[in-house]
């Protein structure tokens, strides 16, 4: 029996793309409200959803471009934004997904994928049914959870690094280098499955402003993360205070063995 | 606002900002809301009242009543969480506007967006921790609640307060709000004031200028 091409399209063009046949099958684009319904908008699916998949009906978050110009005529090109005061990017204002996912330092340093920081579906208009109080990740109204940008965007403590003042009031007496200090004062950083662990030391190594980049130059909230603690090879066996209760792992999602898992 | 565009000083005006680091406005005196989750009936009558005041259409919304509903029969409850801008202490989406289009008041604490410096990167939507900034695709820029600063001005208060027909939300100098002491029907005599309730975002984020009455089972230790 030969079939019309037309039913064959759908049955391809998912092979060709890659993408799980019984998932792009399961979503019609026409049917908007059953896609936000569908399991892989959820746990447990979601935390195996790859890119693929995601971008498979939200393609637009890639390609999305800021106006060259605001309504009272300042164009992009004329101003600039937080992030391109830094020594670590150059290029053209780009939309935030598009930093994180596609830009030359996102592939360089990144391995973000869109399951990392959405940990379910478009959670804007209400908490779940029943507000599930055990789980720290939904927050009313945001689709991410601020803590997921924290965990790489967090504020310097940088009282508890013994600094002065803040690092962008102190950093000339240091040299404007992270690893005046921080080259013995550290251990193993960066293990985790979203960012290039071995990328990141050595865009370090060739300049070490380009730490601030992400752990203060692109600073929204002041607080810090606090991150798994894992204390550096002459420090005390003793847990000093400010250091009580963190955890010495990071969470399983994002360790480097679950990525091998997924992938 | 001017109907003519002065482009020389618009890029005099961006030229001023300073790059890198912010420090954030201390104002003379921090307005903010205050919110009743428990008597709140849900009725949206403040969101609608915002659209009506700032000509948003359907999919923007400066104010947005947030239903919680949970448990198990007969254990079961239902509140909501009612918030638009809460003009924080440090906002997160002041520092991210590449344009300077965002800033805070020096004598009431009100973060407005001038939106027509608005370049529509989005970024403001993506730092603020409770969802404030809303993108609004028919001019492809980013417009928010900025107390509604005129009726203020003008000695009155904002259309989602004088709409609320259960007196459940206020504004007012947010150190009487969290002290207990405004004078507002809006929070009970037995109530107490509280700065967050559950499902909310860190409020060490950003420090937002809110308080709720909090509902017993969305109560945060």
């Amino acid at each position: 029996m030969i079939l019309p091409i037309r039913t064959l399209i759908p049955l391809l063009l998912p092979m060709l793309l890659s993408i799980d046949p019984a998932f792009a099958r399961d979503i019609g684009p026409e049917d908007y409200e059953r896609s936000r319904w569908h399991p892989i908008h959820f746990k447990p699916n979601i935390d195996n959803a790859k890119d693929e998949q995601c971008l498979s009906c939200h393609q637009e978050i890639l390609e999305r471009k800021v106006l060259n110009q605001s309504p009272a005529g300042i164009t992009s090109t004329e101003v600039l934004a937080w992030y391109q005061t830094l020594s670590t990017y150059e290029g053209e204002q780009e939309t935030f997904h598009r930093r994180h996912l596609v830009t030359p330092l996102a592939t360089e340093l990144m391995d973000l994928k869109c399951n990392t920081c959405h940990q379910g579906n478009d959670l804007r208009e209400e908490a779940v049914i029943p507000p599930d109080h055990s789980n720290q990740d939904l927050t009313l109204r945001k689709s991410v959870n601020p803590d997921i940008c924290l965990m790489c965007h967090g504020a310097n403590a940088y009282e508890l690094m013994g600094l002065p003042t803040p690092w962008t009031e102190s950093r000339k007496n240091f040299q404007n280098n992270c690893l005046l200090c921080h080259s013995y004062i550290r251990t193993e950083r960066h293990q985790v499955n979203y960012l290039k662990a071995d990328a990141i030391e050595a865009a370090g190594k060739a300049n070490s402003d380009v730490c601030y980049g992400c752990h203060g130059g692109r600073q929204w909230y002041r607080i810090a993360y606090p991150y798994p603690r894992n204390p550096w090879k002459s420090m005390s066996k003793v847990t000093p205070g400010w250091a009580r209760d963190r955890p010495t792992e990071s969470e399983p999602r994002f360790r480097k063995e679950i990525q091998q898992a997924a992938n | 606002m001017t109907s003519k565009k002065d482009k020389a000083r618009i890029k005099a005006a961006v030229k001023r900002r300073k790059r890198e680091t912010y420090t954030p406005v201390v104002p003379d005196k921090q307005l903010g809301f205050v919110h009743n989750n428990v008597d709140c009936i849900g009725c949206r009558a403040c969101e609608i009242a915002c659209k009506d005041k700032n000509g948003l259409a359907a999919g923007p919304r400066f104010r947005r009543v947030q239903y919680i509903e949970g448990g198990t029969y007969p254990d079961v409850y239902a509140y909501k969480v009612n918030m638009s801008c809460n003009h924080c202490e440090s906002p997160a989406c002041l520092p991210t506007c590449p344009t300077g289009a965002i800033f805070k008041r020096q004598e009431d604490g009100i973060v407005d967006i001038d939106s027509t410096l608005c370049i529509g990167c989005r970024r403001c939507e993506a730092a603020c921790p409770f969802g404030a900034p809303q993108f609004d695709p028919n001019d492809n820029i980013v417009k928010k609640c900025n107390m509604c600063v005129d009726e203020i001005e003008a000695g009155r208060k904002p259309y989602c307060v004088m709409a609320c027909m259960m007196r459940v939300l206020d504004i007012g100098s947010i150190d009487e709000i969290w002290r207990g002491s405004l004078d507002t029907v809006a929070v009970g005599p037995t109530d107490k004031v509280s700065k967050q309730v559950k499902n909310m975002a860190n409020i060490e984020l950003t420090k937002p200028s809110i308080g709720f009455v909090a509902h017993s089972k969305g109560k945060v230790k």
